[in-house]
């Protein structure tokens, strides 16, 4: 039986970005890179490590010479660092492997750029640089046989483009991701599961009710009663915009569910107009406990759970000379 | 592999300690209908906290084993379906009518109490 | 990255490792914990069908990762083949007692389904989840 996954690709960023290897050979397909671009980028290997150095200093001169670029490096050990790894950067275009290992790299690369939030312009302002500086040098150096020039070049623009979509990638996905967060808590926040009483809670619900939400309510119901030990809750859906067949259905699995962990749920807040509605349209909403009013709903659970609610006189209000703090 | 099962008094309590093959579960039925007919067993509970899924013959089993449970005098409660576990079911159509579930042991243990003893709803 | 794992169904302990590779699988995808339960439950019905229905077979995983991650499961079999495959997506589960196929349940769950079946032939259920 294949093991599933080592402990290597778990952590590798392909991953996490939904990045194949057969995404990739696609997107080498698509911009024609075969062997023979690689072939003709190895070939530049020697003449890149010549004047790698020049190229990357005329870098970072002309980026400092932009006010918004400066404050990312003040620190001329962190400049020093940066320039090192963009020499890297820079001779890796030519190494000749452009396989999963380079992709990797440039994957990892992209990330470490956005959570510094260096500007996307930025980075990918430094390739226009280096293929500027390139051209420059590849036609000095293939000055006798001037094919060679177009041919070799648009080997390196080809590769160019495929770092950028992977520069590209990174940005969106780090964005995405932020996004896919801050829904999680907005979903969260918006469906609170509060302890009324001892094994009683309140749900109330307020806004729309689509299929991913309504899953992630009723796993916030079941968690809550497991946690609270709940016997009852009261689901209050006078918030709840619109209930036609599908909200119901979704609140009779609510409902079903919680009876499987031992629960009652009482629905409240569904007027009678609705609740006709829905049984005309064939909705059973026999197995559920519907009152109308979140004050029935809270008495029909205190009830259920053996509370009797009694007034003792008189509601006092606190009086501003006693106690004053 | 055999699901213990323990004697609390008028009761017997199954916990499920793994994830069950179904011949481990038909094993249980038949280990609980035998304990039950051998003992004068008002109640039965069975933990099924550590099930990951309950399925379809998971629930047919249990629906199963608690009409037979009844016929020989026992009330049966699944305790501890946990929060997935319980909304796939729904999801997947799965029922457990005719069968009674509580939170936990404790929980379930009250509910025998409730159904079996003098005060409690028999004894009504 | 594994983009093809197998099971061989011969046992009903094969039924309950399916269903374990199926939600490590997930896990890994990153579904939810409740997603992971729901592939695992759907898991176990096709590969009881294929051991009640058929004898052995296999399951599949195949994970896509490119976009939106998604896992599609495979039960083969070369069994006897469902003679009327429209019925057995309606029965549901039968509450007297005789096998349902559990099939209509799966589907529900799933946001892909297709079944292609033949008589004396065999049968082929894929299904397929997208994560959110």
């Amino acid at each position: 039986m294949a093991e599933n996954i080592s402990s290597a690709q778990q952590r590798s960023w392909m991953n996490e970005l939904g990045l194949s290897e057969q995404e990739i050979a696609q997107r080498k397909a698509f911009l024609n890179f075969s062997d023979d671009d690689a072939q003709r980028l190895q070939a530049l290997h020697s003449l890149a490590q010549r004047y790698a150095e020049g190229v990357i200093d005329d870098f970072y001169q002309h980026l400092l010479s932009f006010e918004e670029s400066r404050r990312f490096f003040t620190d001329p050990a962190v400049l020093n660092r940066v320039k090192a790894a963009q020499k890297q950067y820079f001779l890796q275009l030519t190494q000749g492997q452009y396989d999963t290992g380079y992709v990797e790299d440039r994957l990892r690369i992209g990330i470490a750029h956005e959570r510094i939030n260096l500007p996307f312009e930025l980075y990918l302002g430094a390739y226009n640089f280096y293929l500027r500086a390139v051209l420059q040098r590849v036609v000095e150096e293939y000055k006798n046989t001037p094919e060679q020039v177009t041919t070799t070049f648009t080997s390196l623009l080809k590769l160019v483009f495929l770092d950028m979509s992977l520069a590209i990638e990174t940005y969106l996905s780090q964005r995405e991701r932020v996004i896919r967060e801050q829904h999680e808590a907005i979903r969260e926040i918006s469906t609170p599961v509060l302890p009324l009483r001892e094994r009683l809670l309140l749900m109330p619900i307020i806004g729309a009710m689509d299929p991913p939400r309504a899953q992630q309510l009723t796993t916030q119901l079941l968690h809550g009663i497991r946690a609270h030990r709940a016997k009852a809750v009261v689901m209050d859906i006078t918030g709840v915009l619109t209930v036609d067949s599908a909200v119901a259905n979704h609140l009779i699995q609510a409902v079903q569910s919680a009876r499987l962990m031992g629960t009652t749920v009482i629905v409240s807040g569904l007027s009678p107009e609705v609740a006709h509605a829905l049984v005309r349209i064939g909705i059973d909403l026999t197995m559920v406990t519907t009152v109308g009013t979140l004050q029935d709903g809270i008495e029909a659970a205190e009830q259920l759970l053996g509370y009797t609610v009694t007034k003792n006189g008189t509601c006092h209000t606190p009086s501003p000379e006693k106690g004053a703090s | 592999m055999r699901v213990p099962i323990f004697k609390q008094g008028q009761y017997l309590i199954a916990s499920i300690q793994d994830d069950l093959t179904d011949s481990d579960l038909s094993l249980l039925r038949d280990d609980l209908g035998v304990g039950v007919g051998q003992q004068r067993i008002r109640g039965v509970i069975i933990d099924v906290t550590v099930l990951d899924v309950m399925d379809s013959f998971a629930a047919r089993t249990l629906r199963d084993l608690a009409r037979i449970l009844k016929l020989r005098g026992a009330e049966t409660v699944i305790v501890g379906i946990q929060p997935e576990v319980a909304y796939s079911m729904v999801r997947l159509g799965l029922s457990l009518d005719g069968v009674e579930t509580a939170l936990d042991l404790e929980e379930g243990l009250a509910l025998l109490d409730y159904q079996t003893k003098p005060g409690g709803r028999r004894g009504r | 990255m594994a983009d093809d794992t197998r099971v061989a169904i011969r046992s009903d302990t094969d039924i309950v490792i399916a269903r374990q590779k199926g939600r490590a699988l997930a896990a890994h995808l990153g579904f939810s914990s409740t997603d992971q339960t729901l592939i695992a439950t759907a898991i176990s019905e096709v590969a009881r069908n294929i051991l009640r229905y058929a004898k052995t077979g296999e399951i599949r995983f195949q994970t896509e990762t490119n976009g939106k991650a998604a896992m599609t499961i495979v039960a083969h079999d070369e069994g006897p083949g469902i003679p009327d495959v429209a019925v057995a997506l309606q029965n549901g589960y039968s509450t007297s007692g005789s096998l349902g196929m559990g099939l209509p349940g799966s589907k529900r769950i799933m946001d892909e389904f297709m079944i292609v079946s033949e008589v004396g032939k065999g049968t082929t259920v894929t299904m397929k989840k997208r994560r959110n």
